[in-house]
């Protein structure tokens, strides 16, 4: 039996027993090669579900919808290593609890994919913890290291040339699992810290504060990145900032469903060489 | 519409002459918003904060900026100012062009636009300020003293007289701390136990005094009239209701050997010991560390002897969380152990001696009953060296700072062992005589002159044996000759220091200390009993060597700002806090882990049929102290301080 | 040569440590550069990386941010929370090609007003090397241009 079939069966077993009462999979998108969020509340329409290569959104931001988990039921869900690790930090900021998540994990290495064991966010720890020690993806690395190793005029004016792109349609936003919150601070005009014309300057400082805001709860999904219409390389930005909180501070996010915020939490013998 | 007030003052020369105020007040009336826009030689005097109120009320002003010295010089002031003219004081803002600005730059043109600038985005801040009422929070009526030397008794007592309150905690077994040590004291020559003794039973039997001797604090949370104070109740394996202080245990413990630290190692003690005669509470504790039971699981002995059955090997230490209200800190100084002068030999001769070692002797409590006698041989010196400052004022060695009690003690010593050893013959090297206070001067003139000791001005520069004689080397330096003398026993002057673990002790309480480890008073000349922390303050020798006067007087002093604290029911406090918009809050709860104080409390919002809606963050505005980390941590900027706005601070960064 | 360059630093300061500071070295009529501008805040825990960027958008060519040494805080550990935020911003800034030598760090304690004049003067001086940071300004001078239509 196929993983797609094995999912499929265990995704109706979980809505036949009321297990859960809703699973969070992915059907067929508007072409053959993509995919898009299902959502399935009876058994019979486990046929929908979809699991392969192409499903590369993080559904986990689902999982925050208004009322969704209010009424304490299960809610099913597939999820890659990353959603996981969503699932945990989610959990860490007070935004569901994870004993109502079934995890149905798959992952995709090198094209093919593979099943997670597991169905609470405890049984994947040791994989996760396999990730923060096997953290590599020499593609990007390779660009990062390249960006670095410009002066700081020509990463400027890179980044300009990107910024100025920007549209300000906030699609990294709405996709992103981390950015649940009511209200996003480029929503406050009072005072009104973010430009919102699409200007350089009001681009530039949306995503610093993105970026700031996603430090240590980013888990590289890369969704914001694909959801880009003028692509923006912001997965760069993530990956460097996930590397600075992991070699300042040893924070891996999402590790666990306990893991305290990065931002929110200190040692008294945190590195600080640059201060004065 | 803002309207609102510039001051600009001239501080006679100080900005005046650097900083060309005219052009600063026609700047400033040219700034929208601005009605007037005025100069003045002092506004912080009586006629300038009289101007300031005109205006205010005359423009009918809605915020007022002052450009003058810095905000923590005269915010008050001038807030208070505002007050009585009927402007909420919080609509007033300081603008630093003395300290920040005329007092540190050279160029006139330059200063200049730096203070049109200054207040400029100071202009801008203000017209957002909020009107702010004072925050009044609940008090607990009762103080913690920590310490039971005399300063902490004193401090306890006062406390206790005006009818609040008090847990006096102390360390070791006993109440007295050093003063109990002591023979005599300088200038009168009264007997310290004497005096002492009669205050450790006052405080230990008032009815308001709550004694826990053998206790140390071990954690201080909260913040003015809202301690939460945790002790530890060292466990003396005696239970304190059961005994009757008979002392047979004391007398029947065959471990008797033990170095007797109130003796300063002059004489012996038992495991189970009280620290001397008089002590208070009179009930002994097991000196675990030394104990035969303890260390070999065999004796018993004390427990056998007991009628009471007081003994109790299996004690475990207990803890206290107490809700506290004002905290004294009186946890005393320690002397300066002299090993850093080898050439004094203190360690290698058993006669070179420290000055409390030599009250030790001469006390009739103390190992010798009174008698002065030498250490290694029990023999009376014909011949005493007393050194002053073997340790105090050296920079190089010792401390920078002079340890003010010496000069006192020294000039005690000798005219004590005058009285005491009739023919005996005091030498003193001292620097300098430092006899400032009420009838010292007359007190070490006596010891010189009525009580014939020597002083000689000068250092020593070694001691040495020579034919059962400690040789002294040092220098006249009035005669301009060195100088040697053959004595029996040599007393040094050592520093007075904080106690050993004064600094990690700071920590626990949340005060500030200096490099040594004394402790940070508010302001060192008008505010010399509070602490920077609310609620706490000083009393004696923590803060700074002091005399048995001055420690009183402190102490005294702490009282008297602990009454008036409990005088009231309401606290008020600065209305600088953090609050937090319900409405936006996503409930990350990362603003309650970030806050130092455990300000930030989870609240369920419900519906009209009490469902939850969600859990919001609630800052409660009686623990908030007003940092704003929480502020800058929310991502959703649902979190704001007041007088701190995001709003304020945003339009004073854009007015620059 | 034209005048030299006088560069526009803002502070953002903790008022119990550094701003008591810079209070020292007036009171002590220590000499440094006029081109400080210092905003005052209760604590470092207050001091919002967004301060930065509108320092910068207000035209600053360089930024100072310092309060008490750790430790020392007067909220127990405001500072320490700054820390960490500012490691992380500092990064944010670097990688996105805001020269670091243009944003500062510092802790001075209400002792240290020699500390502060000698920074501040140093401070000056450096960014008075570096010169304007016309970079940024292109870009707000982009922001204050009308787009003709």
């Amino acid at each position: 039996m196929s993983i797609q079939e094995q999912y499929r069966k265990r995704a109706a077993e979980l809505l036949a027993s009321g297990e859960v009462k809703i699973i969070i999979g992915y059907g067929a998108g508007s072409t053959p090669d993509r995919r898009r969020a299902l959502f399935i509340r009876s058994a019979d329409d486990a046929s929908l579900l979809h699991v392969d290569a192409a499903c590369d959104a993080n559904l986990s931001g689902y999982l925050v919808s208004e009322g969704l988990l209010s009424d304490r039921k299960k809610v099913g869900i597939f999820l890659r290593p990353e959603g996981i690790r969503s699932v945990n930090i989610l959990a860490a900021e007070s935004q569901l609890d994870p004993l109502q998540i079934v995890i149905i994990g798959f992952n995709v290495e090198n094209g093919s994919l593979a099943a997670l064991q597991g169905s609470g966010v405890n049984d994947f720890s040791s994989l996760i913890s396999t990730l923060k020690e096997s953290r590599s993806t020499p593609e990007e690395q390779a660009l990062i290291e390249k960006i670095e190793g410009m002066t700081p005029e020509e990463r400027f004016a890179f980044w300009q040339a990107e910024f100025s792109k920007c549209i300000k349609c906030y699609a990294c936003r709405q996709v992103c699992p981390m950015c649940y919150c009511k209200r996003c601070i480029v929503d406050n005009n009072q005072p009104q810290w973010v430009h919102t014309s699409s200007h350089t300057l009001g681009n530039f400082e949306w995503n610093l504060v993105r970026a700031f805001h996603l430090s240590g709860r980013c888990v590289e999904c890369g969704g914001c990145d694909r959801a880009c219409p003028v692509n923006i390389p912001l997965r760069l930005i993530n990956r460097r900032m996930a590397q600075e909180v992991l070699d300042a501070f040893d924070h891996f996010s999402g590790m666990s469903h306990t893991q305290e915020p990065v931002l929110a939490s200190f040692k008294k013998d945190d590195p600080e060489t640059f201060i004065l | 519409m803002a309207k609102i007030g510039v001051f600009i003052c001239h501080c006679g020369e100080n900005i005046g002459a650097k900083i060309d105020c005219t052009k600063l007040v026609s700047a400033m009336n040219d700034h929208p918003g601005v009605s007037v826009s005025v100069e003045y030689k002092y506004f912080c005097s009586d006629p300038g904060q009289e101007n300031v109120k005109k205006a205010i009320r005359e423009h009918n002003l809605t915020g007022v900026v002052v450009a003058a010295c810095s905000p923590r010089m005269h915010e008050a002031t001038f807030r208070k100012a505002c007050a009585e003219a009927g402007l909420n004081p919080y609509l007033c803002e300081i603008a630093n062009i003395r300290e920040q600005c005329s007092w540190v730059h050279t160029d006139q043109d330059m200063a200049t636009e730096k203070a049109i600038e200054i207040t400029r985005s100071l202009i801008e801040k203000v017209k957002l300020n909020n009107e702010l009422q004072p925050i009044e929070v609940p008090v607990t009526k009762r103080a913690l003293v920590i310490g039971g030397g005399i300063a902490g008794i004193q401090a306890a007592l006062d406390i206790a007289n005006a009818g609040q309150e008090v847990v006096l905690v102390e360390r070791e077994p006993s109440l007295g701390g050093h003063m109990a040590q002591l023979s005599e004291t300088f200038p009168t020559l009264d007997c310290s136990q004497c005096i002492m003794t009669p205050r450790m039973v006052e405080a230990a039997q008032h009815p308001k005094i709550r004694l826990l001797t053998y206790s140390e604090v071990e954690q201080v949370e909260g913040f003015i009239g809202n301690f939460k104070v945790r002790i530890r109740q060292k466990s003396r394996y005696v239970d304190m209701k059961a005994c009757t202080g008979c002392g047979d245990c004391i007398q029947k413990c065959p471990q008797k050997k033990i170095s007797d630290e109130f003796d300063c190692n002059l004489g012996k003690r038992p495991a189970i010991y009280t620290p001397f005669a008089q002590a208070v509470p009179n009930i002994p504790v097991i000196d675990k560390e030394h104990c035969t039971f303890f260390k070999n699981g065999k004796c018993k002995v004390c427990q056998k002897v007991c009628e009471t059955d007081a003994i109790n090997f299996e004690m475990q230490d207990e803890f206290l969380e107490l809700e506290i209200g004002a905290i004294v800190v009186a946890t005393g100084f320690q002397i300066q152990n002299t090993a850093m002068y080898g050439e004094y030999g203190y360690g290698k001769y058993a006669d070179v001696i420290t000055g409390l070692q030599f009250e030790r002797l001469a006390s009739a409590s103390g190992p010798t009953a009174g008698k002065i006698k030498r250490p290694s041989d029990g023999v009376e010196p014909e011949t005493i060296v007393f050194i002053q400052c073997a340790g105090s004022r050296d920079p190089s060695k010792g401390v920078k700072y002079c340890s003010k009690i010496c000069c006192m003690y020294t000039a005690k010593h000798a005219m004590l062992y005058a009285h005491k050893v009739h023919g005996g013959k005091a030498h003193v090297f001292y620097m300098d005589i430092r006899a400032a206070g009420k009838g010292y001067d007359e007190f070490t003139r006596r010891a010189i002159e009525e009580d014939e000791a020597s002083y000689l001005r000068g250092r020593v520069s070694k001691v040495w044996k020579e034919n059962g004689k400690l040789m002294v080397r040092g220098v006249d330096t009035l005669l301009g000759k060195p100088v040697e003398i053959a004595a029996d026993m040599v007393v040094l002057a050592t520093a007075i220091t904080p106690q050993p673990d004064a600094k990690e002790f700071a920590k626990v309480v949340g005060i500030g200390c200096d490099e040594y480890g004394f402790y940070n008073e508010a302001h060192l000349k008008l505010r010399p009993v509070e602490t920077a922390t609310a609620g706490i303050f000083l009393a004696g020798a923590c803060q700074s060597p002091k005399d048995i006067p001055d420690s009183v007087s402190q102490a005294s002093a702490c009282a008297s700002k602990v009454i008036g604290l409990f005088s009231r029911d309401q606290l008020e406090r600065e209305p600088v806090i953090a609050v937090n918009n319900e409405s936006t809050c996503s409930g990350c709860w990362g603003c309650a882990l970030a806050c130092p104080y455990n300000a930030i409390e989870k609240k369920d919002i419900l519906s009209r049929s009490g469902e939850l809606i969600k859990r919001v963050a609630f800052i409660n505005p009686g623990l908030c102290q007003g940092c704003g980390t929480c502020v800058t941590f929310c991502r959703s900027n649902s979190i704001d301080l007041a007088g701190f706005t995001e709003k304020q601070i945003f339009a004073e960064v854009m007015g620059l | 040569m034209s005048e030299p360059f006088e560069p526009k630093i803002v502070a953002f300061v903790c008022t119990y440590c550094t701003y008591a500071g810079a209070d020292l070295a007036g009171t002590s009529r220590l000499k440094y550069p006029p081109n400080i501008r210092m905003v005052r805040l209760p604590c470092t825990g207050r001091i919002s990386p967004m301060f930065i960027l509108k320092a910068l958008q207000k035209g600053a060519d360089g930024v100072l941010v310092s309060g008490c040494h750790p430790g020392d805080c007067h909220f127990t550990h405001g500072n320490y929370h700054a820390r960490r935020r500012w490691t992380v911003f500092r990064a944010l800034l670097n990688f996105t090609g805001i020269p670091l030598e243009r944003i500062r760090f510092s802790w001075i304690s209400a002792a240290e007003g020699v500390k502060f004049a000698e920074l501040i003067s140093s401070l000056t001086e450096d960014i008075r090397k570096l010169g304007p940071f016309d970079q940024y300004k292109a870009m707000i001078h982009e922001t204050e241009t009308p787009v003709s239509l």
